[in-house]
């Protein structure tokens, strides 16, 4: 019975317009590789920002990165890996049409993606109470340079743009788990959950990078 | 779909750990004072190592056609276009931006 099912579902995922499931698979992957191609580009804009004003204030980064805490950056850095490492799962489980499997590694991905937006809002609320704002808002006398509002400035830009991201992976996360829940991804279609897999890797790759630059200075 | 790459559990665990393995090298090396411009270098060093492992075990690069792999490497070599322009720029004002 289970036979048939999985027959009658083999090519219906197939647009008419591809030659069959494995060019569409491929396309579909291409096409989100391209967008990740802008979306490295779009926060290579903020990394150029970074380094610019770094070449300019170097003395202010070493200053500013003490009011960031290295603890819960490491801690935030694990819980990515971790949901980069669930993602990964899930892909293998919708590949070996584990169903359960697949919806339990989504639900964890949500999770972590949860305690990371957690931990992040409590790093914001505590700079916020010190009067720590972004731009012309800053109101923090406790370091002593005049431009300590760009490094800031730069902080809650690009954590602030990875957090969006991390967002909108839940977002799409939530949409797979009603997808798997209908049954509609098995071993000859999974483009979804592979290319949500993609974009969540890079959203992991982003801060791999951001944790050094922001926190691990001094 | 059978010829699309399925990586063991084992594998996927593996590349995880190895991922937390440099995030601990990463703050390790904090640690231990490196003098100035080489802290950094290590760093982005370490960044890179992780960001290298993840594009090609976790997203599939290295099993994949090259086609993506190069799409990614261009992203990579754009945005050291922009960042070199710039920079040629940036480092060689006498004064930055006088309000900023």
């Amino acid at each position: 019975m289970a036979q048939t099912s999985a027959n009658v579902k083999k090519g219906d995922h197939v647009q008419h317009h591809f030659v069959d499931s494995d060019q569409q698979f491929e396309s579909a992957k291409m096409g989100m590789w391209i967008f990740l191609v802008t979306e490295i580009l779009f926060f290579g804009g903020l990394f150029l920002a970074y380094i610019v004003f770094r070449s300019w204030y170097p003395e202010l980064y070493l200053m500013a990165s003490d009011h960031l805490d290295t603890f819960w950056g490491a801690v935030n850095t694990v819980v990515l890996i971790g949901s980069s490492l669930t993602v990964a799962m899930a892909i293998r489980s919708a590949q070996l049409n584990q169903q359960k499997g697949l919806i339990i590694n989504l639900a964890i991905t949500i999770a972590l993606a949860c305690i990371f937006m957690v931990i992040k809002y409590f790093e914001y609320t505590h700079k916020f109470d010190l009067g720590i704002y972004p731009g012309a808002y800053y109101a923090y006398d406790g370091i002593a340079h005049d431009k300590a509002n760009i490094f800031f400035s730069i902080y809650y830009m690009m954590t602030g743009l990875h957090g969006i991201h991390v967002l909108i992976g839940i977002g799409l996360m939530i949409w797979l788990i009603v997808r798997a829940r209908k049954g509609h991804f098995h071993s000859e279609y999974y483009t979804p959950v592979e290319i949500t897999g993609l974009y969540w890797h890079l959203v992991d790759i982003i801060w791999i990078f951001l944790f050094p630059l922001l926190y691990l200075i001094d | 779909m059978s010829g699309h790459h399925i990586s063991s559990a084992k594998f996927l665990w593996g590349v995880g750990i190895v991922l937390l393995v440099l995030t601990f090298i990463t703050v390790a090396v904090t640690w231990i004072e490196i003098p100035s411009p080489w802290n950094v270098v290590v760093a982005i060093a370490i960044a890179v190592v992780k960001a290298a492992v993840v594009a090609m075990f976790f997203m599939n690069l290295w099993w994949d056609t090259k086609f993506n792999i190069l799409l990614l490497v261009m992203s990579i070599i754009f945005f050291m276009i922009l960042v070199g322009i710039t920079l040629l720029d940036t480092l060689y004002r006498t004064d930055p931006i006088p309000s900023f």
